[in-house]
C-alpha cells in the first residue's frame, strides 16, 4: 500500500516534470534541426550544430566575435543591475522593516502601485529622461533603468526577509559595540544572505530578459543585449526560428545555472512578504 | 544649447583637416542582405574616406527606436525602410527631403512612391513583390492561371499551392486582379464589394477543398515548399534563401486567377534609403549623407546588393551587367515589379491589414459568409481610424490642477504646524537617510515616466501630433465609443476576459504549485532535489522564448500538440480559431510559466511549519486529510496570501503570453487589457493617448482590488486578534 | 590599540573551570555601581516606567523581578542604551550614560533569545565584540580560549549556532558577554528557554561566574525562585514602579506590600481578610493574638511555613488537595472559606476532607486598602 502510494507520487511528479520539460526540449530540438519542425517527440532526426555555430560565432567586419561581446555586455548589465538594485533596495527595505517614519505607509503604497501600472506608456518619457542625463546608448543608463525597475519588488522581498530577522540580533551587536550601521552591515546583511541572493537573481532576470527598452536605448551593435540580438532573427518577412532557438538556449543557460546554484536559497529566501501594503 | 554646441563642434571639425565624424546608418536587414549592405558601405568608405557606422536594429523595435532617437538628435543620418511607412515618417518629422541630384538610372517607376506632397524623400534601393515559386518536378509547365495550378494533380499529402491566405498583403494580389483594392487613393477602406467577395469565395473554396493549406503562416509556406510538399508557393524574394540546394525550382510572375483574366497584381514595396531629419546637420554632412544614399542606390552599391544578396535593385544601370542579365530569378522579380502596384504610403494602409485578416479568418476558419465578414471588417477599420476627439481648452484642467496642488501644499503646511507632526518628522530623519536614494531613483526613473505616461491619457491624436482632449479618451473607453457595451472590443468585455484570465491563472498556479509542493515535501521522497530543479526550469527560461515555443507547439500544422493528438488518433485542433481553445492555449502557457513560483513559495511556507504540529495531530488521531485541512492549509493561507496578491497583479498585466501566443486571436477576443492597450498604442495607429487611458484604468482597477484585499485581510486579522484576546481573557480569569 | 577597561579591572583567573563549585569565590567586587534616578519611559499612550529610582553597589548582582508587563525589560533596555528614557538619568559609575549609544556604555547583555549571530561560528560569536573594537588578534584568541574554557565550549568553537542545543546556545550567549569584560552585565531572562534541570544548573553557574568575575550584574526575570536564589539585591517591579528593593532575604522576610508578599515564595502566600481589634486579630470565627497596635480591617498574609500543625491552633484548614514533596507536604484547602496552603512535615499526610488545626508562627499584615505592610 505504502509502496503503491510512493509510485503514485513519483508518477504524478514525473508527469509534472514532463509538462515542465516538454517546451524546453522543443526549443532545443528546434535549435538542433533548424530546417524541420519538431514533431510530437521533440527529438531532432539529424542533429546539427549549424544554427548554434552561426549564432555564437557571428563576427563583425573587424572579425570580432559579436555574440561573445554581446553576451559580455548582457552579463555586465545583468550583474550590475542586480548589484545596483540591491544597493538601492537594501537600505530602503531595512528602513521600512525597522523604522517608523512619516510617509512610510504612503511609500509602500507607491511602491506597490508601480507594480500595477503597465509600463507600455513609459518608454518614451524614460528615453527623454535618460537623454537629459546623457545616458542613452550607454550600458550604464540601461543598468540604471533596469535597477530602478527592479527596486520596488526587491524592496518588498527584502523587507519581508528583514522582518523575519529578530531585532535582538542588531541589539546584541550594538551592545557588543557596533554602531547601528555596523549592526546592519555585519549582522543583518549576512543573516539575510539567502534573501539577498534570491532578490539579486530576480533583478538579474529583469535585465537579462528585457527587450523593448534595450532595443530603444542602445544603438551600437557590440553592446546590444542578447534579447535584442535574438529578436533580430525574427524579421518582417522571414523568421529564422532555428537561430532564434539556438540563441534562446544560450540565453537560458546562465539563468538556469543561477537557479540551480541558488535553488536551496530560493525556498525560504523568497518571502514575497510585506506586500500587504 | 546642445544643438549649438554640436554645430560648433561640427564647424570646428570642418575647419580642421581631421576626419569627419562617421555617418550613422540604421537598417533592419538580416542574413545575406545585411552582408551585402555592409560590403557596399565598406566600398563607400574606401572610395570616399568617409566612415559609416552601421547598426542592425531588430524589426520589432525599428519604429519605436526611430521615434525616440531622431527628435533627440541621437538617431541615424541615414536609415533604410520600406516606402509605405514614408508618410508616417513625414508626419512625425523623422525624415528629411532628398535635395541632391537624382541619378538618371533611378528615374521612373521606383521613384514615384517616394514622392509625397511634391517632394522626394529618399532613394530607392530594391523592389519587393510577390511572385509564383514553382517546383520543377511537380509543375514542369508554367500554369496559365491559378485555377489551372490548383487543379493540377500533385499526389497524396501534397498541396498544389501554398500561400498565406489570411494575409491581406498576398490576398490583395487577387483582389487587384478582380478590380478591387484594400484602400482607395483617398484613404477609404475598400475591402468590400463583389471583387472582395469573389476573392474570399475563391480562397474559401480552395482551402475548403484542401488545395491550399489552412492557417498558413510564412513559416508553413517555407516548410511546405522547401520539403516538396507544395507544388507552388506565392511568396517574395525572401523565400529563396531558405530553400534547400537540392530542390529544383523556378519563379514566374503571378498568373491570372482564371485563364485569360488580368494577371494578379501584387503589392510593390520599394525599399529605400532615407535621410533622417536633423536641422542641425551641416551642409558638408548633408552632402556626405546624400553621397552615401546615392552610392548605395546606384552603381557599385547596387551591383553588390544584387550580386551578394540577390536584391531586385531599382537602379536601371545595374541591369546592364551580364551577371544580372542572365539571372532569371532576379529578372522575373524585376518583371513582376513592373506589373505590381506600389503600396499606398497612406498610414491607413497598414491599418487595413488587421481588419482584412479578421475578415479572411472569419471566412476561412469560421465559415462565415464573405459579405458579413467584410462588413464587420469595415466597421473595425472605421473604429481604428476614427478621428480623435476634438481639442478642448486646457484652462479649466490647469486651474483644477493648480487648485489641487495648492490644497495639497496647504494641507502639508497645516500638518507641519502641528507640533506632534513636527516631532514625528524629526524622529523620521534617521530613517530618511536610509530611504532617500531609493526614493529619488524610483521617483525619477519609475514613477515620473509613469506619471508622464498617465498624463498622455488626456491627449489624443496619432503619433506625435497630440492635442489636449480632457477626459474624452476615458469617456470613449467607458462608453465603448458609443457602441454596444458588450460588443466587440468593448472595454467591459476585455475586462471580463482579463478577470477570467487572472482568476483561472492564479487558481491553477495555486493548484499545481501547492499540489507539487506537497508532493515534494514528503519526508521520504527520493530524488527530491532533482525533481525540484526540473520543476523550477520553466521559471528560468526567458518568457519571450517560451511563449514563442508554446505558440509554435500550438501551430495548426507544425505544432507538437496537434502531432500528439494525431498520434493518439484524435482530430487536430485549430487552436487559435475559437475563443475557448485560444484562451486555453494562453492559459496552458501561463500556467506553465507561473506554477514554479507558487511551488517555491509553498515549499518555503511548508518548511516553516514545525513537525511537532503534525506529530501532535497524529497523536490526536488526525488522518492525513485532516492534518492537511486542520494544520497545513490554515498555516499556508497567510503565507501564500501576499504571493497570490502579487501573482494576480502580474497575471493581470501578463503581456508577453497573450501577445505572443494567441496574439488576441480569434478576432481580438482573447486580448486582455494590457495587450489591448498595446494594440491601440502600436498596431492600431499609434493612439498613445487612448492607450495611456487604458493603462490608467488598469492601474485604477488593480489599486482598488489590492485595497480591497488589504481591507479584507485586515478585517480577518482583526477578527483573529479579537478571538485571541477573548481566549486570553478567558484563560486569565479561569 | 587598547581595550577600554574599567578602573580596577583585573585579569581573569585563567582556566578556572574545573567543575562548577571548584571556582574561586574570593573575587573582590569590580565594575561600576549603578544609579537610576526618576527614569520614565512612554511608548505612545502607555507609560511603561513611571519614575524608577535604583542603586546598585559595585559588584552587586541586582535582580529585577516582576510579572510580565511590569516594565522590567524596558528598564533593562534603558540600561543597555537600546531605549532612551523620556525623563530621568542613568549613571554607570559616575558617568552619565542616559543618552549614550550602547557601544559607549561598556556593557554586555545576554538576551532571552540568545541572539546568536546565525552566520558566525561560536568562535566568531565570542570574538565579535572584540573584533568590533579592533582588539589585537592574539588578545582575541586568548580571550576566546579563556571564555571557552570557563564555559566548556572548547569543542563547539567551530560550530554554527543552528548546530547547538538550547543549553549550548545559552552558554555561548553568556560567553559572548564575558569575552568582552564589560563593567556591567545585563541578563534578560536568560534561562526562560531552558528546561527545569538545566535552568537550576545554569543558575548556579551564573552565581559562580558572578563570584568569579565580581562584576556588577543586572538580571531580569519573572521567576521569583530564580530571583531569590541569585539576587544580592532584589528589585520588585510592578506597573512601572519599584515596589520594593533591598537584600533578597529582607525583601522575602518583610515584604513591603501585599503584592511583594504574594509574588515571592512558592506556593504563594495565602491571604485572609482580618480585623485588628482590642481583643486580637479576628479572622472569621477565629481570633488570633494580634502582632500589631494597628486597629481596623487588614489582610493577613501567611506563607506555607508560617503555620505549624497544632491540635490547639486557632485556625482550621479544610484539606482539599495534598502534594507530597518527600521532605514536606503541602496541604491546599480553605481556612475560613479562603484558599490557604500550609506546609506540613514530610511524614504528615492528611487525606482530602480532613480538618487540621493550625497555629501561626509568623504573620504579615497588610493594609486592607493600600496593601502596604503594617509595621507593628
Amino acid at each position: 500500500m505504502k509502496r503503491l502510494a510512493a509510485i503514485g507520487v513519483h508518477a504524478a511528479i514525473l508527469l509534472a516534470v514532463a509538462f515542465a520539460l516538454y517546451p524546453v526540449l522543443w526549443v532545443v530540438s528546434l535549435a538542433l534541426s533548424p530546417h524541420e519542425s519538431p514533431g510530437a517527440i521533440p527529438w531532432p532526426t539529424e542533429p546539427s550544430l549549424d544554427a548554434m555555430r552561426e549564432v555564437v560565432l557571428r563576427t563583425d567586419d573587424e572579425g570580432r566575435y559579436l555574440f561573445l561581446m554581446q553576451t559580455g555586455a548582457s552579463l555586465l548589465v545583468a550583474f550590475s543591475t542586480a548589484l545596483v538594485a540591491i544597493l538601492i533596495a537594501t537600505p530602503a527595505a531595512y528602513a521600512l522593516s525597522r523604522f517608523r517614519f512619516v510617509g512610510k505607509d504612503a511609500s509602500q503604497q507607491a511602491l506597490l502601485a508601480t507594480q500595477m501600472f503597465p509600463g507600455v506608456a513609459a518608454a518614451i518619457p524614460l528615453y527623454l529622461i535618460l537623454d537629459a542625463l546623457g545616458l542613452i546608448d550607454h550600458l550604464g543608463g540601461l543598468t540604471l533603468v533596469y535597477a530602478t525597475t527592479a527596486v520596488p519588488f526587491a524592496i518588498f522581498q527584502l523587507k519581508g526577509a528583514f522582518d523575519t530577522i529578530p531585532r535582538d540580533l542588531e541589539e546584541a551587536a550594538m551592545v557588543d559595540g557596533a554602531t547601528p550601521f555596523e549592526a546592519f552591515r555585519k549582522v543583518v546583511l549576512p543573516a539575510a544572505r539567502p534573501a539577498l541572493a534570491v532578490t539579486a537573481l530576480f533583478a538579474f532576470m529583469t535585465a537579462w530578459n528585457e527587450f523593448i527598452l534595450a532595443a530603444t536605448f542602445l544603438s551600437r551593435e557590440e553592446i546590444f543585449t542578447l534579447p535584442v540580438v535574438l529578436q533580430r532573427y525574427v524579421g518582417e518577412h522571414r523568421a529564422q526560428w532555428g537561430h532564434f532557438a539556438a540563441g534562446a538556449i544560450v540565453v537560458s543557460v546562465p539563468v538556469m545555472a543561477l537557479f540551480y546554484w541558488l535553488q536551496r536559497h530560493l525556498v525560504g529566501g523568497l518571502t514575497a512578504g510585506g506586500v500587504k501594503g | 544649447m546642445k544643438r549649438a554646441l554640436t554645430a560648433l563642434a561640427l564647424v570646428l571639425a570642418g575647419a580642421l583637416p581631421a576626419r569627419a565624424e562617421p555617418l550613422r546608418l540604421w537598417h533592419a536587414y538580416g542574413g545575406a542582405e545585411e552582408v551585402a549592405l555592409r560590403e557596399a558601405v565598406r566600398a563607400f568608405e574606401r572610395e570616399t574616406g568617409q566612415e559609416v557606422d552601421l547598426l542592425a536594429v531588430a524589426f520589432g523595435a525599428y519604429l519605436a527606436k526611430l521615434e525616440s532617437a531622431i527628435p533627440t538628435g541621437r538617431g541615424p543620418d541615414v536609415f533604410i525602410d520600406a516606402h509605405e511607412r514614408l508618410t508616417t515618417y513625414v508626419d512625425a518629422h523623422l525624415v528629411a527631403p532628398y535635395g541632391g541630384e537624382v541619378p538618371a538610372s533611378l528615374e521612373g517607376e521606383p521613384l514615384i512612391p517616394l514622392r509625397t506632397e511634391g517632394r522626394l524623400y529618399g532613394l530607392p534601393l530594391s523592389l519587393k513583390c510577390a511572385a509564383l515559386y514553382l517546383n520543377d518536378d511537380l509543375v514542369p509547365e508554367d500554369p496559365g492561371s491559378l485555377d489551372a495550378l490548383v487543379a493540377t494533380p500533385v499526389g497524396e499529402d501534397r498541396f498544389p499551392l501554398v500561400m498565406e491566405a489570411e494575409n491581406g498583403y498576398y490576398v490583395a494580389a487577387i483582389l487587384h486582379a478582380l478590380g478591387g483594392e484594400l484602400l482607395t487613393p483617398t484613404g477609404e477602406y475598400d475591402f468590400q464589394g463583389p471583387a472582395a467577395e469573389t476573392t474570399l469565395t475563391w480562397l474559401a473554396e480552395q482551402v475548403g477543398a484542401g488545395r491550399i493549406p489552412d492557417e498558413a503562416t510564412g513559416e508553413l509556406v517555407q516548410r511546405l515548399f522547401a520539403s516538396g510538399r507544395a507544388a507552388a508557393a506565392i511568396s517574395g524574394p525572401w523565400l529563396a534563401p531558405d530553400l534547400p540546394e537540392d530542390l529544383r525550382w523556378r519563379v514566374i510572375p503571378l498568373p491570372p486567377l482564371t485563364a485569360g483574366g488580368r494577371p494578379l497584381e501584387p503589392y510593390l514595396t520599394v525599399e529605400a534609403v532615407f535621410a533622417a531629419a536633423d536641422e542641425a546637420r551641416s551642409p558638408e554632412r548633408v552632402a556626405a549623407t546624400e553621397a552615401l544614399m546615392r552610392y548605395l542606390a546606384t552603381g557599385r552599391g547596387a551591383r553588390i546588393r544584387a550580386e551578394t544578396a540577390r536584391q531586385v535593385v531599382a537602379d536601371a544601370a545595374a541591369w546592364t551587367s551580364p551577371a544580372l542579365a542572365d539571372d532569371t530569378f532576379l529578372r522575373t522579380f524585376r518583371a513582376a515589379a513592373d506589373t505590381a502596384r506600389p503600396m499606398p504610403t497612406d498610414p491607413r494602409m497598414r491599418m487595413t491589414f488587421v481588419p482584412a485578416q479578421r475578415a479572411l479568418r472569419r471566412v476561412l476558419r469560421g465559415g462565415e459568409a464573405p459579405a458579413d465578414a467584410l462588413a464587420a471588417s469595415a466597421r473595425t477599420f472605421a473604429d481604428d481610424t476614427r478621428p480623435p476627439p476634438a481639442e478642448r481648452d486646457p484652462t479649466l484642467a490647469l486651474v483644477v490642477f493648480g487648485l489641487l496642488l495648492l490644497l495639497l501644499v496647504g494641507y502639508w503646511v497645516h500638518r507641519v504646524r502641528d507640533p506632534a507632526v513636527r516631532v514625528a518628522l524629526l524622529d523620521s530623519l534617521p530613517a530618511y537617510r536610509w530611504v532617500a536614494h531609493a526614493f529619488f531613483a524610483v521617483f525619477a526613473l519609475v514613477i515620473l515616466p509613469l506619471l508622464v505616461g498617465a498624463a498622455v491619457s488626456l491627449f489624443a491624436g496619432r503619433g506625435r501630433d497630440l492635442h489636449y482632449v480632457g477626459l474624452a479618451n476615458y469617456a470613449d473607453i467607458l462608453t465603448a465609443r458609443g457602441g454596444d457595451l458588450l460588443g466587440d472590443r468593448s472595454f467591459y468585455v476585455v475586462l471580463g476576459v482579463t478577470v477570467l484570465w487572472t482568476v483561472l491563472n492564479v487558481a491553477l498556479h495555486l493548484l499545481v504549485g501547492v499540489f507539487l509542493a506537497l508532493l515534494l515535501n514528503r519526508p521520504k521522497l527520493r530524488l527530491r532535489g532533482v525533481y525540484r530543479v526540473l520543476l523550477i526550469l520553466p521559471w528560468a527560461v526567458p518568457s519571450y522564448v517560451t511563449a514563442l515555443a508554446w505558440k509554435g507547439m500550438f501551430h495548426r500544422q507544425l505544432g507538437a500538440i496537434n502531432a500528439i493528438l494525431e498520434a493518439l488518433g484524435a482530430e487536430p485542433v485549430s487552436w487559435f480559431a475559437h475563443f475557448g481553445t485560444a484562451f486555453a492555449a494562453n492559459l496552458a502557457t501561463n500556467v506553465w510559466l507561473g506554477f514554479p513560483f507558487m511551488m517555491v513559495v509553498t515549499l518555503g511556507a511548508l518548511s516553516s511549519i514545525p513537525d511537532s504540529l503534525y506529530e501532535a495531530a497524529q497523536v490526536d488521531g488526525a488522518t492525513r486529510g485532516q492534518r492537511f485541512r486542520r494544520i497545513t492549509f490554515p498555516l499556508l493561507v497567510p503565507a501564500l496570501a501576499p504571493a497570490v496578491v502579487m501573482g494576480a497583479v502580474w497575471t493581470f498585466n501578463m503581456f508577453n503570453v497573450v501577445f505572443l501566443v494567441s496574439g488576441g486571436e480569434p478576432g481580438g477576443s482573447t486580448e486582455i487589457l494590457v495587450s489591448e492597450a498595446y494594440r491601440w498604442a502600436f498596431t492600431r495607429g499609434q493612439l498613445y493617448g487612448y492607450a495611456a487611458a487604458y493603462a490608467v484604468l488598469i492601474f485604477g482597477i488593480l489599486a482598488l482590488w489590492t485595497r480591497a484585499t488589504v481591507w479584507i485581510g485586515g478585517r480577518k486579522e482583526r477578527r483573529v486578534r479579537r478571538a485571541r484576546d477573548a481566549a486570553a481573557k478567558e484563560l486569565a480569569t479561569s | 590599540m587598547t581595550i577600554p577597561r574599567a578602573p580596577g579591572e583585573r585579569a581573569l583567573d585563567l582556566g578556572a573551570r574545573s567543575g562548577i563549585l571548584a571556582a574561586p569565590v574570593t573575587a573582590k567586587p569590580t565594575g561600576n555601581g549603578l544609579t537610576l534616578a526618576g527614569v520614565r519611559k512612554r511608548f505612545g499612550e502607555t507609560t511603561v516606567l513611571k519614575g524608577i529610582d535604583l542603586r546598585a553597589e559595585p559588584g552587586e548582582l541586582v535582580v529585577l523581578v516582576g510579572p510580565s508587563g511590569c516594565g522590567k525589560s524596558t528598564l533593562l533596555r534603558c540600561l543597555a542604551g537600546l531605549e532612551t528614557p523620556d525623563e530621568g538619568g542613568i549613571h554607570i559609575g559616575d558617568r552619565d550614560v542616559t543618552r549614550l549609544p550602547p557601544k559607549e556604555r561598556d556593557i554586555a547583555m545576554v538576551f532571552q533569545s540568545y541572539a546568536l549571530y546565525p552566520h558566525l561560528t561560536v568562535r566568531h560569536n565570542l570574538s565579535f565584540g572584540l573584533e568590533l573594537r579592533k582588539a589585537p588578534a592574539d588578545l582575541i584568541r586568548q580571550r576566546v580560549d579563556e571564555v571557552a574554557g570557563m564555559l566548556g565550549l572548547e569543542k563547539l568553537l567551530d560550530r554554527y549556532p543552528r548546530e547547538l542545543s538550547g543549553g549550548q546556545r545559552q552558554r555561548v550567549a553568556m560567553g559572548r558577554a564575558i569575552a568582552r569584560r564589560p563593567t556591567l552585565f545585563l541578563f534578560d531572562e536568560p534561562l526562560s528557554n531552558l528546561d527545569a534541570a538545566l535552568r537550576t544548573e545554569v543558575r548556579v553557574e551564573i552565581k559562580r561566574l558572578h563570584h568569579q568575575l565580581g562584576t556588577t550584574m543586572v538580571y531580569v526575570t519573572h521567576d521569583q525562585e530564580e530571583a531569590m536564589t541569585l539576587a544580592d539585591r532584589l528589585v520588585i517591579l510592578n506597573g512601572g514602579l519599584v515596589e520594593q528593593q533591598g537584600p533578597a532575604i529582607d525583601v522575602y522576610r518583610e515584604p513591603a506590600t501585599r503584592f511583594v508578599g504574594a509574588f515571592l515564595g512558592s506556593p504563594a502566600m495565602s491571604f485572609l481578610p482580618a480585623e485588628a481589634t482590642e481583643t486580637g486579630l479576628v479572622v472569621g470565627d477565629a481570633t488570633l493574638e494580634s502582632p500589631t497596635h494597628h486597629r481596623g480591617p487588614c489582610t493577613l498574609g501567611m506563607r506555607t511555613h508560617d503555620v505549624v500543625v497544632d491540635a490547639e491552633g486557632p485556625l482550621e484548614l479544610e484539606v482539599r488537595v495534598v502534594e507530597t514533596l518527600g521532605h514536606a507536604t503541602h496541604a491546599h484547602g480553605l481556612v475560613e472559606g479562603q484558599p490557604f496552603v500550609a506546609r506540613l512535615q514530610g511524614h504528615e499526610r492528611p487525606a482530602p476532607g480532613d480538618r487540621i488545626r493550625l497555629r501561626p508562627v509568623y504573620m504579615h499584615l497588610f493594609d486592607a486598602e493600600s496593601g502596604a505592610r503594617i509595621v507593628r
